[in-house]
């Protein structure tokens, strides 16, 4: 009956407990949403971490790694690809040339990674190739010769990104849904080529307002982003004499990565042409990279690829993407430190209330205690007052957040005024919130715990009571 | 049968800058289904000897013994539960519990002593009908009249079959009608289940209706007086 009586008597004072219960469902909503953002980041750093830069595992010479020698290749390599195939815990792994080099255009020049890579077999370990940027050509083919994958930062760099405002977009707009006025403040600079997105941007600050800025800049910038694909690019690099060779390569497409960082400095060809161009009959593999079935194994597969051979250095996606490593772990951390800081500020409440709720039954507390209710049948019923009272707020929190994170999950939440800032430190613009299971635990957990702290002022207060100095009271 | 003795019981209150000496060297016995009143002007003692007698606060010299049992010798926790078994109590203002019905106030008692459902069951039937009020059971206290309310607190000391009840000042809050019903039902219960009342009053109608009437003056007994009842 305790408990039925606990429950009833949140509802005595409906407002009060509303107001508390509202304050904790906000609460945890915004701790839902709030952990689900960074998870949401966290799994996004990850998986791009993995997919598009680092893979599972990857190979170098341990002199390669450290001084980055054309000639550092890996070693044993005939013994760690029969190590590779044989190993079921492996489901992908591919070889890479990777160089130092320039990159040259007319307009400009860049220093970057070049990789040699075999397309088909990248393709099983890195996710790239579904990275091409709208109208930004195609990924890489084994038998097509003589084209450089570069990215979308690359291009911008290189002045191969352009924007120009032709005829048939005027028409376009004009039949789109683009104000006339708008449409003609464009028109006067038809055929104009820019060659960055700034001085685009610029322009266009110019001719148009910041509400019409507002409202199209980014399909006019979107429209007008004219990649120059097949143009060429010279790339100049050691030989492995350690001579400076160059070699042209037609720019076959544009990426486009999560990581502003990585994109500006990798750029990929055909592993075969590579090789040809420093000068070597078969190419020089610096790095393998690695994807396994299942992450969890990545300690094992370590180690048997360690055992091949000392000269070599076998890193996991940990330990070459430390900053999405260092995320991952600390994430319960963040839900200690978010949840706390919630529960702590929300406690001070609930003793409030509670508090204000045994001084208005002092007397009925006394009565109680009268008729035979021992302390720890008065402390449990304040205890689970407080919890029922907390828990309906959390409750309510949880199923309004799960499902908020749950529609933002899906049509994410767009950062784009600060998409280049995410960009240059590995983020996505486009965070798509999610929260585990594990977490609902977690704040399960917290919520009991912050109740039962919580209860504990009044619980004493009330204990104190002395039965016949209440009942006397009138 | 000899169900509570008292012995020399002095209570004196120290708080103030002069000591009260609420209690003055009380000697009483009570046997097995007495109705008796305690009366005496106000001031003179009656809550503070009910409160003695129920445990509620300790004597500062004297015993008081239930059923054999020293209340002096138990620990704090102890006496809680003594009081949960073996005492009933009927407060002036009734005080039940508001949240819940009528039914579940008479039961309150039984499910903290762990009745099995059933039998509580048939017990808060069988007593909110003695006290007229079965059609009521379900409402909540705020939906009942004060001698309503002070039926089910009289069903609900009751209802675990205590050694004894002890009202203070129960008719204090009840219109003349309202007293004399909740009195009838109370002399019936007392004859019935052989149940031990003792109770405080200053109304006079109580007072006839007491078969022993005790009366306090400074806190001494002044005068303990056996009636005998025509229904005797």
């Amino acid at each position: 009956m305790i408990p039925e009586i606990s429950w009833k008597n949140i509802w005595r004072n409906k407002t009060r407990s509303l107001i508390v219960i509202t304050a904790v469902t906000l609460g945890i909503i915004s701790g839902v949403l709030l952990v689900g953002i960074m998870q949401g980041w966290v799994e996004q750093r990850i998986h791009d971490a993995i997919h598009n830069e680092v893979s599972h595992v990857q190979i170098h010479n341990a002199e390669y790694y450290d001084n980055e020698d054309i000639l550092s290749t890996i070693d044993s390599l005939n013994k760690i690809i029969s190590v590779l195939e044989s190993d079921p815990e492996v489901k992908a792994w591919t070889e890479r040339t990777k160089l130092t080099a320039i990159a040259t255009t007319p307009w400009a020049s860049t220093g970057l990674f070049i990789y040699g890579i075999n397309p088909q077999k990248e393709k099983e370990v890195s996710e790239i190739y579904t990275k091409i940027v709208p109208n930004g050509g195609e990924y890489p083919d084994i038998n097509k010769t003589g084209y450089i994958l570069i990215s979308d930062k690359t291009a911008e760099i290189l002045q191969l990104k352009q924007y120009i405002i032709t005829e048939p977009l005027i028409e376009k707009f004009r039949e789109s849904r683009l104000p006339d006025n708008i449409v003609i403040k464009l028109d006067s600079i038809k055929g104009i080529r820019f060659r960055s997105p700034k001085e685009f941007k610029a322009i266009l600050e110019k001719k148009l307002n910041w509400k019409e800025l507002d409202m199209y800049g980014k399909l006019i910038m979107d429209s007008a982003l004219d990649y120059r694909i097949r143009n060429r690019i010279q790339i100049t690099l050691s030989d492995c004499n350690g001579n400076p060779v160059q070699g042209t390569f037609r720019v076959c497409g544009i990426y486009k990565t999560t990581n502003t960082g990585f994109d500006q400095a990798s750029a990929f060809v055909n592993i075969n042409e590579l090789a040809e161009l420093y000068g070597s009959d078969t190419p020089l593999v610096h790095e393998i990279a690695i994807m396994l079935h299942n992450a969890e194994n990545i300690d094992n597969v370590k180690n048997k690829l360690s055992t091949v051979t000392d000269k070599n250095i076998v890193h996991t996606w940990k330990e070459l993407a430390p900053d999405a490593a260092m995320m991952n772990d600390f994430m319960y951390m963040y839900y200690f430190i978010f949840i706390g800081i919630i529960m702590l500020a929300l406690a001070f409440g609930i003793i409030n209330t509670m508090l204000m709720a045994i001084l208005e039954r002092t007397k009925e507390l006394g009565m109680l205690m009268a008729i035979g209710m021992n302390r720890k049948r008065i402390f449990s019923m304040i205890m689970l007052e407080t919890i029922f009272l907390t828990s309906a707020g959390a409750v309510a929190g949880m199923l309004a957040g799960w499902v908020l994170v749950s529609m933002l999950g899906k049509t994410g939440i767009h950062f784009s005024s600060w998409g280049e800032g995410f960009e240059a430190i590995g983020y996505s613009a486009n965070v798509y919130p999610v929260v585990t299971f594990d977490f609902f635990i977690f704040v399960i957990a917290m919520v009991v715990f912050t109740a039962v702290l919580s209860s504990i002022w009044p619980a004493r207060k009330a204990l104190k009571l002395n039965p016949v100095e209440t009942l006397r009271t009138e | 049968m000899k169900i509570l003795e008292l012995k020399n019981v002095n209570k004196i209150y120290d708080g103030s800058e002069v000591p009260v000496h609420a209690v003055r060297d009380v000697t009483l016995e009570f046997e097995e289904g007495e109705f008796a009143a305690i009366v005496g002007p106000s001031g003179s003692g009656k809550t503070t000897l009910l409160n003695l007698i129920g445990g509620l606060d300790m004597p500062t010299s004297g015993e008081i013994i239930i059923d054999g049992v020293n209340l002096a010798k138990l620990k704090p926790s102890q006496l809680i539960d003594f009081r949960l078994r073996n005492i009933g109590f009927v407060f002036q203002s009734y005080n039940l519990i508001p949240v819940l019905t009528a039914r579940e106030n008479v039961e309150f008692i039984m499910s903290l002593q762990k009745w099995p459902r059933k039998e509580r069951d048939a017990r808060t039937y069988e007593l909110l009908k003695a006290v007229g009020l079965e059609e009521r059971m379900n409402s909540r206290p705020s939906k009942l009249s004060g001698g309503q309310q002070q039926r089910v607190a009289v069903a609900r000391a009751l209802a675990p079959k205590p050694k004894f009840i002890l009202a203070d000042e129960p008719t204090a809050n009840l219109d003349s009608k309202a007293a004399s019903n909740l009195l009838e039902i109370m002399e019936k219960l007392n004859r019935e289940e052989k149940i031990t009342f003792i109770f405080s009053t200053h109304d006079p109608r109580v007072v006839k209706k007491a078969r022993r009437v005790i009366a306090l003056e400074d806190g001494r007994v002044f005068s303990d007086e056996k009636i005998q009842s025509v229904n005797d």
